[in-house]
Formats: structure tokens, C-alpha cells, sequence
């Protein structure tokens, strides 16, 4: 029997290109959740190209907890809040690699943990094939034995699943630990966050650039997935630029908790 | 007084909690890292344990969280009535 999120019987649409601000990225991941769930989208893989330095922190995340307020106004960094659980992240052009899974649900997995560790599988191969002994670590990690290469999370949908991974390629870690609270002194054993697993990055193990990493991703899902290159319909970014408006550059849902 | 309470889950996600609270518990937020289905539920999770005696105790609050129709992932009922009892203990 074929596994759950495996089969290639669906017609995927791989989005590879489109930069946008990271409003409209969160957006965008919420429109087409929606245009799946409706069943008026085929499964979709979207890669991530942003105008500058971002914070997506979780969806249940207290945003004074995980910013470093001041320095994230300084520096123009964008803090958007995800539709997603888990925790904040610290991203920039370039330096990061993130892509989005818009899949049917009845392909995923419904035990959680066995659906994080399905969906990352491919991607994880296709590091493995680059050179780099990436592992899935449990629940949502993606892992080397000297830290954390990214993350995923999810959001179920009752016909649609999103799963979206951030991995660092180049992350400037020094910045990163000025925007996150992670890299303040903490205050007590509790204040810890998840994120502050040692990070590891992608370039520290691999020659390829980004580009080519990219690439292989691709290659990798193409070849467990299938797929068609494809771009976003005018529709989808028409309606997902508005919702940005509306939602994902608001202070009532970036800073709603 | 309001005060926060956290329980970082082994090997799993960090729930914060912090309450307002007299005799009764008025307000709760829970915020971290975790993630929950529907996500929704977080409201109704923090409605079931407001207006309870501060003295609740925790088996009484997992009953309480379990009535909230909801799949809490990387941390359990009694971690959540864990970062409870924390932030009205303080």
C-alpha cells in the first residue's frame, strides 16, 4: 500500500519565483489553504522570495515575548504573525530557504507527529543527496547532529493541510539572536524557548548556493510528488494582496497576543 | 494580581499562561510555541478554566480542559493545568 502524502496521483503545481513582502507571503498562505479546502485549487508547493528581513512568529505566540521590539523597528524588520502553531523564526533574503505545501488532507497522515515526519521526508532526502545528514526531529524539526537546519508547521483544514518549513541556508546568526528574545540573557530556565536550539545552516555543509539547493528540492519533490512548474493566478495574488491589507499588516493581528 | 506561569514541555513545546486572578480566576491567556486544532480552541480553552475557585486543583482543571473539543499538540492537558496552577501560585 502506498503511504499517506507519497503518491504522485495528484496534479501538483510547483510555484518557484514571485518576491513579495512577508505580509502578502502570510497571506498568500491563507488564501490558498482556503482555495484548497474549497476544492477550487489542485495541491500546490510554493517557494518563498521575500523583499527583506522577517520575523514570522506563531500563531500563539505573545509577540513581546519573542521580539526584540526595538531592535526589530531600527531595522525595518518586518514581524508577521502565522496562521501556523510553533515558534519565531528569524528570516532573511537570501539566507533562508522557505517553501509552503498546500495538499489534500485526505493525502496527509492523521497522526501528527507521523504526518510532520511524511512531509518532510522528501526535503531531508534530497539535503541527505546534497551531502548533508539532515534527520527529522520530532515533532516538526529538521536536524543535524550539531543543530537545527529548520521547522515546519501545519494547519488542517477539514479537506486541506498546509505544511510550511523554514530552513536556514545562511542565516546571519548574530542578527538573528539580536531580533528574537531567545538571544537576551534568560531569565529563568522557564523563559526558554524552543528556538533556542543551536541553529545550523545549510551552507556550513554544502558548496551548492541557494539557487541549486533549490533546485534539488524540487527535483526531490517532483520525483515523489510529480508536478508541472506553474505560477500564481492573477486571482490568487489580487485577493491574497488584500487580505494583507486587511490581516497580515495589521497590529490587531500581528500583536493580538 | 496577575501573574504568568510557563511549563516547558520535555522534548516538546512551551505553554505560558498568565492569569488574573482573586479568590476566582478571572482572565487567562495561553500563549507559546505549541500548536493546536482547531486553533480556535485557545479561546475556549482559556473560557473553561476562567471563573474557577483559585484553589482548583489540577486533576480538576485537565477535566475542564479535556471538555474542550480540541487536539493540543507537543504539550497534554496537564502540562496546560500545570502552567495554570504555576501562574496562581505565585
Amino acid at each position: 500500500m502506498s503511504e499517506p502524502g507519497a503518491t504522485p496521483d495528484e496534479n501538483w503545481r510547483i510555484i518557484d519565483g514571485g518576491v513579495h513582502d512577508e505580509p502578502t507571503h502570510h497571506a498568500l498562505d491563507d488564501v490558498l489553504i482556503d482555495r484548497l479546502d474549497d476544492g477550487e485549487m489542485a495541491p500546490t508547493i510554493r517557494f518563498w522570495y521575500r523583499t527583506g528581513p522577517a520575523v514570522p512568529i506563531g500563531r500563539f505566540q505573545a509577540y513581546a515575548d519573542e521580539v526584540a521590539d526595538e531592535y526589530v523597528r531600527d531595522h525595518d524588520i518586518d514581524v508577521v504573525r502565522r496562521i501556523t502553531g510553533g515558534g519565531a523564526m528569524y528570516a532573511e533574503p537570501g539566507a533562508v530557504i522557505t517553501y509552503s505545501i498546500y495538499l489534500p488532507r485526505a493525502a496527509v497522515a492523521d497522526d501528527i507527529e507521523r504526518s510532520y515526519e511524511r512531509l518532510n521526508r522528501w526535503a531531508i532526502d534530497a539535503l541527505r543527496d546534497l551531502g548533508l545528514a539532515a534527520v527529522h526531529e520530532p515533532l516538526n524539526d529538521i536536524a543535524h547532529e550539531d543543530g537545527k537546519i529548520g521547522g515546519a508547521a501545519q494547519l488542517r483544514r477539514s479537506n486541506a493541510v498546509l505544511h510550511h518549513v523554514t530552513m536556514s541556508y545562511a542565516l546571519d546568526i548574530e542578527a538573528m539572536l539580536r531580533t528574537l528574545r531567545i538571544g537576551e540573557e534568560k531569565l529563568s530556565d522557564k523563559a526558554v524557548t524552543s528556538a533556542e536550539k543551536r541553529v545550523t545552516r545549510i551552507a556550513d555543509y554544502v558548496t551548492e548556493d541557494r539557487e541549486a539547493v533549490i533546485d534539488r528540492l524540487k527535483d526531490e519533490f517532483r520525483a515523489t510528488y510529480g508536478g508541472e512548474e506553474g505560477s500564481l493566478t492573477d486571482d490568487e495574488l489580487t485577493t491574497a494582496k488584500r487580505r494583507a491589507e486587511t490581516t497580515f499588516r495589521t497590529d490587531e493581528w500581528n500583536k493580538r497576543l | 494580581m496577575e501573574h504568568t506561569g510557563s511549563m516547558k514541555v520535555p522534548d516538546g513545546k512551551l505553554v505560558t499562561v498568565t492569569a488574573t486572578y482573586g479568590d476566582t480566576i478571572e482572565s487567562v491567556t495561553i500563549t507559546g510555541d505549541f500548536f493546536l486544532e482547531p486553533p480556535a480552541a485557545r479561546e475556549k480553552l482559556e473560557r473553561v478554566i476562567e471563573g474557577r475557585p483559585t484553589a482548583v486543583s489540577k486533576p480538576e482543571l485537565v477535566d475542564a480542559i479535556e471538555t474542550v473539543d480540541a487536539e493540543l499538540i507537543g504539550f497534554s492537558a496537564a502540562d496546560l493545568a500545570e502552567a495554570v496552577r504555576e501562574a496562581i501560585d505565585r
